[in-house]
């Protein structure tokens, strides 16, 4: 218990010093919004316009000291203000509107690629210097190496054009209304194919990797041995007590993962026409949209603390000694 | 599993292919554009048009905000008048008729009767005075305005401080907001407006998702007779690529977005149905010179470094040969009609000229040392920077062009290119040497000349304005100018541009390059009646005042 309550009290401090980070960082940048967002249309406007325009999206700039406290006290009522790229829609319906998609994708192709990668490495590292061993992790590795703009590409003019099996691009199929019946998921899952996949692909290799090496130093270790000199099944060793034991690591790049997914996959969303934050966040650090900003970079510091909590949990469930640490 | 999803979308593809086929076969005229919109069948009754700058869409529907859902100015609020690039000419849209007093100080519009908003109200003078009013407050302009008359419910009248003929473009376009829903709004510029309505023909918000939405026929609309197509589907894309596949694979009926070498990539592919055509009605492009540098500010070496230019390369290489190269009046192709043959028959520094060049700069001071680099008057290499913006690939490889130019005559010019941002703030502050540079497109070259020679927006180096960034200004320009607005006849007006020519063509204060395209491809496979060369009644532009023109001539094939 009090492991956890410390962890609490860390997370709180982390979090206290992400939220300033993140009302600093942006007004270190040069340039204002307005002007911005003027050279990003190449209009000209008159003086009195950008003034106004100023006015009219809050944008004039006050003491700091004020301001950060003003802003500490809307973070905590969850109240982020209104986009300034997306003048005058509130910053917490344009992530609210993105966000459902980019976790979809997100956790999809992470769940894959963690399931996938896990198994592929514990089978690897079983039969080391087998024929999984000795093919799959260069392949992987070899992919994961692609540019991932270049892959996703081909996949979707192999797939996409040239087949024509899966769908070219957003979410679901335009003109179709969601709703939770038969037609809308499967039309949604099919939208998903090939983007979760070249995520999966890209990304399978480090996870196999990872597990692989991991595995192979269990696997060396004095209670293997025992546990085969006590007759037990292989297929149990491998599972209950090699691959329990190599996971722990997993977990936690699996936990930051989970944080960072809340990101966007920008690439996949530009390449697929998915819809996500990814491509929202580009344009509001490039618009130097603050609030926007602030509201998304709050969402992903949560995201990556929960998660991290959350695998924090599921440490004390696998590893017992972290319980009395 | 993930081959079973693919069986079964495979399948859904086909049976939306044929249920698409049958409506294209019977019910596509009777269907009023999708309010319910999701069985697929509605498919071929919608225009679609792609947005590629758009990687998600927010519901917001207020024409005052600056980052309003596409649409929103074109096909929901329209406006009184629309002027017409393309062609040169003014249509009567909102207002039937308009006239300005005798001393230019005013300016009256006839509304046209029998208008409503999406709503059933009628339109009246009251909605434009509000509407005029929300944008002054909201997002400035107007200065020259002294009050607003509504004579009767069909008749406005706008007073000015001093006369203002550009007027008639500023206010015949703003859009009109009915003033029985804006004005109950506590803060109109915050208000998302969920539920727009408007006088327009596709007014009726359907099935908006962050990816797409679509807009249905506006009930009331005054001219039913051209409402001949379903409703428009606008689709969000996070970037060109998207938006191009979605073009190229034939999904989209109507795309502005910069394709590079657009017959084979995209007419080749279905040359009966598919066609583009690029006006060169977009925004003279220039290659400004900042004046307030010593070396900059002698009109020879303007001149020299405008006649070291090659624009037939700069047009064929650098911008797909898509545009068109400017002559020494430095009016673009949406300005043709104020042309003047004399003052370009006597362009003698917009066409390349090395050997003139040289003689220019070996005036103005600039010699040739013995490695043959221009020096300046105290021995020093003769070098700048020329800015662009990396995002901009075409007017970088211009900028390249340019500086490879250069080094026909000694000079070493360098291609900085940052981001957008940061070279627009280095305009804004006049902290920079040269630069590639967009200008103002309006209908009368009145903007154009005040931003590029007037003292009005001139400020010294470090304050920040958002004109004249070349810091030029010219006492007699102003005078011109100043002409210019009190003019109440066109032929009075044609006669100051004239001098404004002349006198542009004297001091060359920018280097004009080339007069930009106004990107727009099409295919007629869904819809057909699409403004062309032959007849233009509007650009193709599909975010332009002229996009109301188009959607309202459009009608289904076959």
């Amino acid at each position: 218990m009090s492991f956890l309550l410390r962890r609490l009290g860390f997370y709180l401090l982390a979090f206290w010093a992400s939220i300033t980070l993140n009302f600093l960082l942006p007004r270190l940048m040069p340039g204002d919004p307005v002007t911005r967002m003027l050279s990003r249309s190449q209009q000209r406007l008159e003086p009195q316009q950008v003034e106004a325009l100023r006015t009219l999206m809050g944008v004039d700039g006050g003491p700091i000291i004020p301001e950060y406290f003003g802003y500490l006290s809307r973070v905590l009522t969850g109240d982020f203000g209104m986009s300034i790229s997306r003048f005058p829609t509130p910053v917490s319906e344009v992530i609210a509107s993105q966000l459902p998609w980019t976790l979809l994708l997100g956790l999809t192709s992470l769940i894959f690629a963690v399931i996938l990668g896990n198994l592929l490495g514990i089978l690897a590292a079983w039969r080391r210097g087998g024929f999984l061993d000795s093919v799959a992790p260069p392949l992987l590795v070899f992919i994961g190496s692609f540019p991932y703009f270049w892959l996703a590409m081909g996949a979707l003019y192999i797939f996409g054009i040239n087949m024509g099996v899966a769908p070219m691009r957003h979410a679901f199929s335009v003109g179709l209304v969601p709703g939770f019946n038969l037609e809308f998921i499967l039309d949604v899952a099919a939208h998903l194919v090939l983007p979760a996949l070249t995520i999966v692909l890209v990304s399978l290799g480090g996870w196999m990797l990872g597990m692989r090496n991991t595995m192979i130093a269990t696997n060396s270790e004095d209670y293997i041995l025992m546990a085969e000199a006590k007759g037990l099944r292989p297929h149990r060793i491998m599972l209950n007590y090699a691959a329990r034991n190599a996971m722990l690591p997993s977990v936690t790049s699996m936990g930051m993962s989970i944080g960072f997914i809340v990101g966007g996959a920008l690439l996949t969303e530009v390449v697929f026409a998915y819809p996500g934050v990814g491509y929202q966040l580009l344009g509001a650090v490039q618009g130097l949209d603050y609030p926007l900003m602030q509201g998304m970079f709050l969402t992903i510091t949560a995201a990556v603390l929960i998660a991290n909590f959350l695998v924090d949990l599921v440490y004390v469930r696998l590893d017992p000694r972290v319980r009395k640490g | 599993m993930i081959i079973k999803y693919l069986r079964r979308a495979h399948l859904a593809v086909a049976a939306t292919a044929v249920a698409g086929t049958l409506a294209l076969s019977g019910c596509v005229a009777s269907n009023p554009g999708g309010t319910e919109g999701g069985d697929g069948s509605a498919n071929a009754a919608f225009l679609t048009i792609p947005r590629e700058d758009m990687g998600t869409f927010s519901k917001n529907f207020n024409p005052f905000s600056p980052n309003a859902a596409p649409m929103t100015g074109q096909s929901i609020y329209e406006s009184m008048l629309v002027y017409n690039p393309a062609g040169g000419d003014t249509v009567p849209w909102l207002a039937t008729e308009w006239s300005a007093g005798k001393d230019g100080k005013s300016l009256a519009f006839n509304l046209r009767p029998g208008v409503r908003f999406s709503d059933g109200t009628p339109l009246t003078s009251k909605d434009v005075k509000l509407s005029v009013e929300l944008q002054k407050e909201l997002l400035g302009g107007y200065d020259y305005l002294k009050s607003i008359k509504t004579l009767d419910d069909s008749t406005i009248e706008f007073h000015f401080k001093q006369a203002f003929t550009p007027a008639l473009y500023e206010l015949g376009q703003q859009v009109i907001v009915p003033a029985h829903i804006w004005s109950k709004f506590d803060k109109p510029g915050n208000e998302e407006n969920p539920k727009p309505v408007g006088t327009g023909p596709y007014t009726e918000v359907a099935n908006f998702q962050a990816q797409s939405f679509e807009l249905g026929k506006n009930p009331y609309y005054w001219q039913p007779e051209k409402q001949n197509i379903g409703g428009i589907r606008m689709l969000a894309f996070a970037g060109n690529d998207g938006a191009n596949l979605a073009a190229i694979s034939g999904d989209v009926d109507w795309t502005q977005t910069y394709m590079p070498d657009i017959q084979s990539t995209y007419v080749d592919k279905d040359p009966e149905h598919r066609h583009f055509w690029f006006p060169t009605t977009g925004a003279e492009i220039n290659w400004q010179l900042n004046t307030t540098k010593k070396e900059f500010s002698d009109v020879r070496v303007r001149k020299a470094l405008s006649m070291a230019v090659d624009r037939e390369q700069v047009v064929k290489v650098g911008m797909s040969d898509y545009a068109k190269p400017a002559d020494c009046t430095g009016l673009s192709g949406n300005y043709d009609k104020w042309r003047d043959t004399a003052v370009v028959e006597q362009c003698d520094w917009t066409t390349r000229d090395v050997e003139g060049a040289k003689k220019l700069l070996d005036e103005a001071g600039f010699k040739e040392n013995a490695q043959g680099q221009r020096t300046t008057a105290a021995g020093k290499p003769f070098t700048f920077d020329i800015s662009v913006g990396s995002t901009s690939s075409d007017w970088l490889s211009v900028a390249n062009i340019i500086a490879q130019n250069l080094q026909d005559v000694g000079i070493k010019a360098t291609v900085d290119s940052p981001d957008w941002a940061a070279v627009t703030a280095s305009y804004e502050t006049g902290e920079f040497d040269t630069g590639i540079v967009w200008t103002a497109n309006a209908p009368t070259p009145y903007q154009y000349y005040l931003n590029l020679m007037g003292s009005q927006n001139v400020k010294p180096v470090g304050k920040q304005t958002f004109d004249n960034y070349h810091r030029f200004s010219d006492k007699k320009a102003d005078e011109l100018l100043n002409k210019f607005v009190a003019a109440g006849d066109e032929g009075e007006q044609k006669q100051i541009v004239n001098d404004l020519q002349a006198r542009y063509s004297e001091l060359a204060p920018v280097v004009p390059l080339f007069a930009g395209p106004e990107w727009g491809a099409y295919t007629t496979e869904n819809f057909v009646g699409w403004p062309t060369e032959d007849n233009p009644y509007a650009t193709l532009s599909n975010r332009a005042p002229t996009t109301v023109l188009v959607l309202t001539s459009l009608e289904p094939a076959n």
